[in-house]
């Protein structure tokens, strides 16, 4: 009677074992949780353009790179395996370092007997969220098996050489513990709120405008705002999260953008803002150039405000963050979006950036501004 | 016992509610304790000087104090006067002196400041633009040694220097204990020297005079191998303040094909960006709210 | 082994504990009425040269009033903890001494019904300090032990200075003079 316990829990764990393997090689069109193999040996055969995908993808999400690599079709401009690894980790401390791919949505663009042409929807999770990637790849029968083609990246070099750094930098001195009261006051940076809209969107009211700071030393801004109801109540607030460049230098000027997920706009009599800046200590360098930006519709059919990244300094920029305020022909800010670019930028180098606009506004822009954040690593 | 309840008559205008006249009575065949027949404490106390209550009665009683900082207890001789130590009476404020033996009685007595002997100065902006009118304003609170603010008037003079140039000086009666001032920023940039002074003592402090916003911004650009480098000319404000190393300056390239932007810190007084247009391009500028002049750039041939 | 089966009258017992210590729990620690709490009236219609903003007016009323509960528990229950959040600069100096030399002798004060009549008279420009008048009418207990030793109604004129810290006005000066 004893032994009938550990029998029927091993008899259950085998069977759930066989079941999962079972189901290992589901549709290809799949969008979530990448289904596949979790033991090595037991991807199945690429059989289908599909298949070739897939198996890919698994052994990029478990960072099996020699297996990965030995899928590949072997074309005359194949990517080195060190390319290859270093497109899908990332570098530099870039974004991409930090992420890792949680699902893919693979649909074929047109197939013949022999070659493919797939599209990859990739998710990446992220320290900053979730982010988005498109990506077409040729998909070719060697043999019996298909295969994905993956052809050599070029990634920027960046030639030996000495950039001086003479850009001015901000440092903060707090006074001490026991100074005499109103001796040592140094006042909050001027910052100012220059425009204010709130639109209703299908997630909930939106309110964004511009911020500048005014003052002669950099300030970290931060923009709240409350919505209020008719009897005066406040209905909620929220604050403008990452969707503002918080570190403001003199004179700068940032788009924000606040979110109220699931409070409709006719519920809201007013707005009450706040803005909150501090003392930092900061940095003019590296300047960052956003250039060649232009409005466009990507391959699949979304508008986008499109454009390069120059690092014109002489450091590595790790994580790249655009915010973009889009304005219609009276100057009102209509819209303001936010990306972040996952691959470093090198200095002297130029990275894309590709930010989103709702189809159902892109009519009204008439002009745009982009803003750069940017964060390196072990930097203040 | 006559002579109990004749000094008790004699005495009784001191007696306090429970009257020890009464208890002096009750109890003639009984050796009475201490009697608390009398505290008087002093008018007025200068705070941190030594003073004295008196007492009259007999016999031994606990002495307490309480003030705004201080809570003390302690045994006493009735008939002597009770010495209370500077260290006592620092703090200005009520005080209430109680002596208990069978009962207790108690008397009240203020502390005030002593003569001034700090200036707390809050000077305000740290930074201000200049000409900008009732831009600095400042408030002077006189304290005495024992941080006791000094609510009797006093006069205190405030004076602006701006390098050599003495901009302001007004001597102002305190009222309540405050004295204040608000006054004009200067027209040069630099720093603005910020003085309170009341007899000997005196406060300073430094404002930072600022340019204002940048004024006629203006802009030359010229071709290069790699595109377009665009600067500004020596920004300043409309006093001819020179603006600050690390002002933003935003330069937008427009080409028919697209739109750059770089958002360029001034070094040097100059804000200095390079662009990638190879085509006919209107460069323009901006400075915060400010715009520049525009420019107009032929294609690269 | 027989198993001790309570009486009806072990229930009973346990019922009137219970009854008793929530009784006990309830009642009023002092033998005065129960205090309320400071009552505080505000009047910024003569503060100047700037003029009190509603916020800033509503923030201040709040403050000072806790100050004063903060300063009551203090002062009777010699504990340093209260004085830490609304108290800063010279109050908070004073107050902390006062509150140590209190239980360093065994006494103690109260505060009772306290109403206080504040009048703002001064706001700097740059709304940095105010200068508030204080006519506080409140019954002063003094305590050696548990035997009160002053007992009296008193009316008395604070001189108070507040100024503005990260989330609240803070109270800088407290000081008692004779008139204003």
């Amino acid at each position: 009677m004893k032994h009938i316990l550990p029998i029927v829990i091993v008899a259950v764990t085998a069977i759930l074992m066989a079941l999962a393997l079972a189901g290992a090689a589901g549709p290809a069109k799949t969008f979530g949780i990448v289904s596949g193999s979790a033991l090595p040996g037991f991807t199945p055969k690429a059989s289908t353009p599909e298949q070739a995908v897939a198996n890919l993808l698994i052994d990029v999400q478990r960072r099996n790179w020699d297996r990965a690599y030995s899928g590949l079709a072997k074309t005359d401009n194949r990517a080195d395996p060190t390319s290859f690894k270093r497109d899908w980790t990332g570098t530099d401390g870039s974004l991409r370092t930090f992420s890792n791919l949680e699902a893919y949505d693979a649909r074929p663009l047109h197939a013949t007997a022999d070659e493919a042409q797939m599209r990859l929807e990739l998710r990446w999770t992220t320290p900053v969220g979730p982010i988005q990637e498109v990506r077409d790849v040729q998909v070719r029968r060697e043999g019996d098996a298909w295969r994905v083609a993956w052809p050599q990246i070029q990634f920027p070099s960046v030639p030996a050489q000495v950039i001086p750094v003479n850009y001015l930098r901000w440092d903060l001195v707090s006074g001490g513990a026991d100074d005499e009261w109103g001796s040592r006051s140094i006042d909050a940076p001027h910052v100012r709120i220059i425009s204010m809209n709130a639109v209703d969107s299908a997630d909930g009211s939106i309110v964004m405008g511009e911020v500048v700071n005014e003052d002669t030393i950099p300030a970290f801004v931060n923009v709240n705002a409350t919505l209020v109801d008719g009897s005066g109540n406040a209905i909620d607030d929220e604050s403008s999260f990452d969707k503002i460049a918080h570190v403001l230098l003199p004179k700068q000027v940032s788009p924000y953008r606040i979110d109220f997920p699931n409070v409709a706009l006719n519920k809201v009599k007013n707005v009450r803002m706040d803005v909150k800046a501090s003392l930092v200590p900061a940095s003019a360098d590296p300047v960052i150039g956003a250039m060649d930006q232009k409005m466009e519709t990507d391959p699949q059919g979304r508008n986008v405000l499109r454009g390069q990244l120059l690092n014109q300094s002489g450091q590595t920029v790790n994580i790249s963050h655009v915010i973009a305020s889009f304005y219609d022909n009276s100057g009102k800010v209509v819209w303001v979006s936010d990306g972040y670019v996952d691959r470093a930028l090198l200095p002297q180098a130029a990275e894309p950036f590709a930010v989103e606009i709702p189809r159902a506004l892109s009519g009204k822009v008439q002009n745009f501004h982009v803003v750069v954040n940017q964060f390196s690593l072990g930097k203040s | 016992m006559l002579w109990l309840i004749s000094s008790a008559w004699a005495n009784r205008r001191l007696c306090g509610k429970i009257s020890p006249c009464l208890i002096a009575i009750a109890c003639p065949a009984v050796v009475c304790l201490a009697q608390v027949e009398g505290l008087r404490p002093p008018a007025s106390v200068v705070a941190g000087t030594e003073t004295s209550i008196s007492t009259t009665g007999s016999g031994k009683a606990t002495f307490y104090l309480a003030g705004p900082s201080t809570s003390t207890k302690h045994e006493v001789s009735l008939g002597e006067d009770i010495r209370l130590p500077p260290a006592d009476v620092q703090s200005a404020g009520r005080y209430v002196a109680v002596i208990c033996s069978q009962t207790c009685q108690s008397a009240a007595f203020y502390v005030t400041a002593a003569k001034p002997s700090a200036l707390s100065f809050l000077v305000h902006p740290s930074r201000v633009p200049v000409g900008h009118s009732d831009a600095v304003s400042g408030v002077a609170l006189p304290f005495d040694q024992f941080r006791n603010l000094v609510v009797e008037p006093v006069t205190i003079d405030f004076q602006l220097t701006a390098g050599a140039a003495a901009l302001m000086s007004r001597p102002m009666r305190t009222r309540d204990g405050v004295g204040w001032f608000r006054a004009s920023s200067g027209k040069s940039a630099g720093a603005l020297e910020v003085a309170a002074s009341l007899n000997h003592l005196s406060a300073h402090r430094v404002v930072r005079q600022v340019a204002s916003d940048p004024c006629n911004l203006r802009i030359k650009g010229q071709r290069t191998a790699k595109g377009l480098v665009v600067e500004t000319e020596p920004v300043h404000d409309c006093a001819g303040n020179p603006v600050p190393d690390g002002t933003i300056v935003t330069f937008t390239a427009t080409e028919a094909n697209g739109k750059s932007t770089v958002d360029a810190p001034i070094k040097q007084g100059i804000a200095r960006a390079q662009i990638a247009a190879s085509g006919p391009t209107v460069i323009s500028v901006a400075s915060g709210v400010v715009m520049g002049n525009e420019l107009r750039v032929e294609a690269q041939p | 082994m027989t198993a001790l089966v309570p009486g009806t009258n072990y229930y009973g017992r346990i019922a009137h504990l219970l009854a008793i210590s929530l009784f006990l729990f309830v009642l009023p620690r002092h033998s005065v009425g129960a205090d309320s709490g400071p009552q505080v009236q505000l009047d910024v219609s003569k503060a100047g040269p700037r003029a009190v903003e509603s916020m800033t007016e509503r923030g201040v009323f709040r403050d000072y009033r806790f100050a004063w509960t903060s300063l009551t528990e203090a002062l009777e229950s010699n504990s340093l903890a209260p004085l830490n959040g609304p108290f800063v600069g010279t109050a908070k100096a004073w107050s902390t001494r006062a509150v140590a030399k209190q239980r360093q002798n065994g006494l103690s004060s109260r505060y009772i019904s306290q109403n206080h009549k504040l009048e703002a008279v001064f706001y700097a420009p740059e709304g940095d300090v105010m200068e508030l008048h204080d006519t506080a009418e409140y019954q002063l207990q003094l305590l050696d032990g548990s035997k009160v030793i002053h007992d009296e109604n008193v009316v008395i004129h604070y001189v108070v200075l507040m100024t503005p810290a990260a989330d609240r006005w803070v109270v800088r000066q407290l000081q008692a003079v004779q008139g204003f």
